[in-house]
């Protein structure tokens, strides 16, 4: 009888042992909900709850194990003047004024270097979607003489990225992806909208003009700019029709 | 004063008529062209001006000429002035306190932005973090600001904000946005990241003071003043 009772019980809470078991595996998995999202012009940069920064030469790691108090875990003193950092999946893709460099993150605490594409010396900003990394060149205020554009690399095979097309723009900066959809800030010029889809073949569909557009950052079907003068809001639920709400000076 | 205006005017009384000649002594000498410019001067110059006022006046002139002392370079000789900007300096302590303002403050100079849930970070390069609540886009407005000197980068995780006050990473505790506060700070953990304003140069084009790196104090703006010909910003 006490057995019964007991079979009973459980056949009773086993669907909310379940349920709260799920929930719980959900909230520890979806690290990302909590991180928020930086723009493609960044240093710091948080995945697989590790703390990434890279300074002029270093990558360092920090652990958020105690988020309180981030813990220096790794080091690697890298030869090439660091610019931005983008986390992707499993990897981290340093533009650099050198080259775009990948890392890998399989073992979190550890990146280690597993492809790579040089580039004439230029400051880079990279966003990555699927197999294909977009890198800005700006050739303007002392990054270097590269020709300013936008450089599309496949990276189907990761170990070895390969420069696929090059579309010259007019000193580009921050860029973001959403859907395939990819939105180039290039300062006074506005913000181009290309379309992806065929990555290696983009088509602009149209500019936006209503900034000084340095990054841009799609969250949540919303594109926030970064503007020289504050921050510009357009409604992205279509991607390819950037509405505009709000410009917050 | 008077005495040593004795000592030194006294000599210096020149008859031209009478063709007097005079012991000349103290700073006669140097008054003589002055004295020949007029001969109704002549006799009263020396006489009727006022020797205090004239030594006060050589003294005040002494003490100005010390606002044009020029730099002299041990290699290259004296450098000249120019009008540039000049550091501020703050001592280490005071300067990397952290303070938030609930009140919207104007945009300088544009850095990074990151997005967390419904609040957008907009960092103001070497000053601070920008706070701008977007519950509702179409309203999306600064409801505060966040003062970190040498602050250039931001990340969010949780209730933690992530950013850098010059090279020392600090942690800051944003769970409660009217008290927040720094609850870790890893100081100089990257020396070698290029941080371009207010260390080192200011943001504006122009002739500016190069400084020596301090330990004990950090840049934390520029003014304009007289400084010697040195760094100059493109």
């Amino acid at each position: 009888m006490k057995i019964s009772i007991l079979s009973k019980m459980l056949l009773f809470l086993s669907p909310i042992i379940f349920l709260c078991a799920c929930e719980k595996n959900s909230v520890s998995n979806n690290g990302a909900a909590q991180t928020g999202k930086g723009g493609s012009i960044t240093r710091f940069t948080i995945a697989k709850n590790y703390l990434y920064v890279v300074s002029n030469h270093f990558l360092n790691v920090y652990s958020l194990s105690d988020p309180a108090k981030p813990r220096q875990v790794h080091t690697s003193d890298l030869n090439y003047d660091i610019e931005t950092i983008y986390p992707y999946g499993n990897y981290l893709f340093l533009g650099t004024r050198t080259g775009l460099y990948i890392y890998s993150i399989d073992t979190a605490s550890s990146p280690s270097l597993i492809g790579e594409a040089k580039h004439a010396r230029s400051c880079d900003p990279v966003v990555v979607n699927d197999s294909v990394a977009f890198v800005t060149l700006k050739s303007s205020s002392g990054c270097g003489p590269a020709e300013a554009g936008l450089y599309i690399h496949d990276i189907a095979d990761i170990n070895h990225p390969v420069l696929k097309k090059t579309i010259p723009l007019p000193d580009p900066m921050g860029l973001g992806i959403q859907d395939s959809i990819l939105y180039v800030c290039c300062g006074s010029a506005g913000m181009k909208v290309f379309n992806v889809k065929d990555p290696y073949s983009p088509t602009l569909i149209s500019t936006q003009a209503d900034g000084k557009y340095l990054d841009v950052i799609p969250y949540n079907g919303i594109l926030i700019c970064n503007d020289e003068e504050g921050i510009i809001l357009y409604d992205i639920h279509d991607p390819a029709k950037p509405a505009l709400i709000k410009k917050i000076s | 004063m008077a005495r040593l205006c004795n000592v030194l005017i006294n000599p210096v009384v020149i008859a031209k008529n009478s063709k007097m000649k005079i012991k000349y002594s103290g700073i006669g000498p140097l008054l003589l062209p002055f004295a020949l410019k007029s001969e109704k001067a002549l006799t009263g110059f020396f006489f009727k001006i006022n020797c205090m006022k004239y030594l006060s006046f050589i003294f005040l002139m002494i003490l100005i000429s010390s606002c044009w002392k020029i730099n002299i370079h041990p290699d290259y000789g004296p450098v000249p002035k120019v009008w540039g900007n000049k550091p501020v300096f703050a001592a280490v302590d005071a300067a990397k306190k952290i303070l938030y303002d609930p009140v919207k403050h104007s945009l300088i100079n544009a850095g990074n932005i990151y997005v967390f849930e419904n609040t957008i970070f907009q960092v103001d390069v070497g000053r601070g973090i920008h706070v701008i609540d977007n519950s509702v886009p179409s309203d999306a407005h600064r409801i505060g600001f966040i003062t970190i000197n040498g602050c250039e980068q931001v990340s969010i995780r949780g209730s933690y904000l992530y950013t850098n006050s010059y090279t020392d990473l600090v942690t800051i505790d944003i769970s409660d946005p009217v008290n927040m506060k720094i609850v870790n700070t890893i100081p100089n953990a990257f020396p070698d990241m290029w941080i371009s304003y207010p260390m080192f140069e200011p943001e504006e084009s122009g002739y500016y003071e190069c400084n020596a790196f301090r330990t004990d104090s950090v840049v934390v703006g520029w003014v304009k003043d007289s400084i010697p010909q040195g760094c100059y910003k493109n």
